[in-house]
């Protein structure tokens, strides 16, 4: 009984895995990291034509990059790992407070390194990125500090720095990474079809997980100790805005890897639509409601709601991928 | 339940208290978590054939376990970040005591006996601070925790006893977790590994980093040879394509060695590395990868790849003799020289690590 459901599986399994390659990555991964490339410069654009962090235009640019990052920050393996880009686009959640530490440093002493692209990519990840344009535009005390002069110059050069490694992150896509997902080979880092297709789930799975425990988890802390102020971009208001921006990205992937099976899709479609009416309903754009009992109990319920995903996502479409059910691979130690 | 334990329980029972051994809870090889077929957990004793020899429920899932050198107890981890520490009588199945993590604490799922079995280190994770530490537990007191020391590092998931008795190695994995965001890896981009030797007293005796490009390999899991040679099983947090080793070898005073493979071989782990071990006499190091479902072996003088075992999903690691056994949760227990030969199918999923039991230095 068993070697018959495990060959029927197998074979389902394959068919799944055809072409999910190539669609992902042209519908999904590739456009996905261009338009973080193109966000990017123009980020760096806005900041040339106007530094200042109260700029409208400045603030809009910004919150087109950090969309467009939520949207692939589920990606992370290949060109995310390498050079730590991925860090040092979004070095976030920042639990020790390395970031604001890092960019008061830089603006006490007005140091130079501010001043060239080069010297830049030399400062600490801490400094760079999209998290730390945040603090730049948007932080109290950092908005302010320090010169004017010197203010514009960091604002610069972390906006140039951002356009330069999402530049770099599309292109090790177009031009290294995505070639080994489409044609996997004996010896290389895809050995089969199945394992890119493993690659996808692991990340659909990574970005449920993101948003249940780190978006949604860290600000909820525990019903004694609520912290609002680990909720993720809350000093621009973001937070539920990037949690529903999670889900739709990480919906559009469940959806193509569930392709082959009907069911399998609608299972995890009608959760995906459960998750996001919550995340609409839910007028708390920091999840400041966090630290009283009806307010947290509604991004209680919204965490469920990404938790329930998690579930059909382990159960359903886990073995319908044949992904290796075995507790210690997917789960580790 | 053979007759003699449950005679051996009949008589606790009765308050008669014969001093109990290992062979009382039947002689098992090995402890291991696992899952049983109705999804349950607990923690089992495994026999020389591989066959459960007891089953003791957790509420959880559980881990690593620590079994006392002489007394047939011990101690079920939870798995990380838990909070349980059940110490059981392996004869009775009785929870003997429930070690609890204070406040702004949790359990990484290892722990070891002093040599005598009077003390027991536990991993643990100070998170608010985001460092390591190791909790001191008085076995002759009810397993009253009488202190705590720093594992000199960040994430320590496996603690040893060396062979002098006298001194304890460290995995610091680097990683950094929150209870309050699960499993969550919070500072991969500052991760700082290290292998730290420690006195029972908390005495940073020596500690070992690994080079600028192994940084986001996480020392995680261990083994030690009666020559006090240690050896460590590492997971890489970076892009899979670096095909970083998984396995490194340390000696006391001198650096570490990290034992490379042919690259085809390298990535067929996955970057993780499971359990390790030392078998052969000590003369081979097994290493598993549950993700590359196998087992790579090597030549410890030679410092060579010998072989492999390909098994799913296996992870547990141990000796029997002088050959190699391995678990994996497809519930199969492997002995090996060179090829594996099945030795127990069972329908418990065996969880991540086989614990020796009575286990000679």
């Amino acid at each position: 009984m068993l070697r018959i459901s495990t060959l029927v599986l197998a074979m389902t399994a394959s068919v799944a895995h055809a072409d999910l390659a190539d669609t992902i990555l042209d519908d999904i991964v590739l456009p996905g990291f261009d338009q973080l490339a193109t966000s990017g410069q123009a980020l760096d654009a806005a900041a040339q034509a106007d530094c200042r962090a109260e700029s409208e235009s400045l603030r809009t640019a910004f919150g087109e990059a950090l969309d467009a990052w939520t949207a692939v920050s589920h990606f992370r393996f290949g060109p995310t790992e390498v050079e730590n880009r991925g860090f040092a686009l979004a070095f976030w959640p920042d639990s020790r407070g390395k970031t604001p530490r890092a960019l008061n440093g830089l603006i006490a002493s007005q140091d130079p390194v501010a001043q060239t692209a080069e010297s830049f990519a030399t400062v600490s990840i801490a400094g760079r990125g999209l998290y730390a344009m945040e603090f730049l535009l948007y932080d109290a005390a950092i908005s302010t500090a320090g010169s004017v002069e010197y203010h514009c110059a960091l604002t610069q050069a972390v906006a140039a720095d951002i356009s330069v490694t999402a530049q770099e992150l599309a292109a090790d896509w177009h031009r290294r990474y995505a070639e080994l997902m489409r044609n996997p080979i004996d010896g290389g880092v895809y050995q089969s079809e199945a394992e890119v297709a493993q690659e996808f789930f692991k990340a659909l799975n990574t970005g449920l997980q993101i948003t249940a425990d780190m978006r949604l988890g860290r600000p909820l802390g525990t019903y004694d100790a609520p912290r609002p102020k680990r909720a993720e971009a809350w000093r621009s208001g973001r937070s539920l805005h990037n949690v529903a921006l999670s889900l739709e990205a990480l919906e559009r992937l469940a959806m193509q890897l569930a392709k082959a099976e009907p069911e399998v899709a609608g299972q995890l479609g009608s959760r995906f639509d459960i998750a996001l009416a919550e995340a609409k309903g839910l007028h708390d754009p920091r999840f400041a409601g966090v630290s009283d009992p009806s307010g947290r109990f509604r991004v209680e319920v919204l965490q469920r709601t990404v938790n329930d995903i998690r579930a059909v996502s382990m159960g359903a479409l886990g073995p319908m991928l044949g992904v290796s059910g075995g507790f210690n691979s997917l789960d580790g130690d | 339940m053979t007759s003699r334990r449950g005679f051996i329980a009949g008589l606790v029972a009765v308050g008669a208290c014969p001093r109990l051994s290992w062979a009382d809870a039947g002689s098992p090889a090995f402890l291991s978590a696992g899952r049983a077929p109705n999804g349950g957990y607990a923690v089992f004793g495994l026999g020389q054939g591989g066959q459960p020899v007891f089953e003791i429920p957790l509420p959880s899932r559980g881990h690593a376990a620590a079994a006392h050198p002489h007394r047939p107890q011990a101690v079920a981890f939870a798995r990380r970040p838990g909070r349980f520490a059940i110490v059981l009588d392996c004869v009775t199945g009785r929870e003997i005591a429930r070690l609890e993590a204070p406040a702004g604490r949790h359990f990484y799922g290892h722990g070891v006996y002093s040599k005598q079995g009077d003390t027991l280190f536990t991993t643990e994770n100070d998170y608010e601070a985001g460092l390591g530490c190791l909790g001191v537990w008085d076995v002759t007191a009810d397993y009253a925790r009488v202190g705590e020391i720093s594992s000199g590092g960040v994430g320590p998931h496996d603690v040893r006893l060396m062979p002098d008795g006298q001194t304890l190695v460290v995995a610091n994995g680097g990683i950094e977790t929150h209870p309050d965001s699960g499993r969550v890896k919070l500072n991969l981009p500052t991760m700082q590994p290290n292998l730290t030797y420690l006195s029972l007293q908390g005495e940073v005796q020596e500690q070992v980093t690994l080079s600028a490009e192994e940084r986001l390999n996480s020392i995680r899991h261990l083994d030690v040879r009666s020559d006090g040679m240690v050896t460590f099983a590492m997971q890489w947090q970076g892009d899979l394509s670096a095909a970083r080793p998984v396995l490194g070898v340390h000696q006391r005073g001198q650096g570490p060695e990290l034992m490379s493979v042919p690259r085809a071989e390298a990535l067929t782990m996955k970057g993780y590395g499971g359990s390790v071990v030392f078998w052969g006499k000590g003369q081979r190091l097994a290493v598993s990868s549950p993700r590359g479902n196998r087992v790579q072996l090597f030549d410890v003088a030679a410092r060579q790849m010998t072989g492999k075992l390909e098994l799913e999903d296996v992870c547990g690691l141990g000796v029997l003799g002088d050959a190699l056994v391995a678990s994996a949760g497809t519930g199969e227990v492997f002995q090996a020289h060179q090829q594996a030969t099945r030795l127990w199918q069972s329908d418990v999923a065996w969880d991540n690590h086989l614990v020796a039991v009575n286990r000679g230095a």
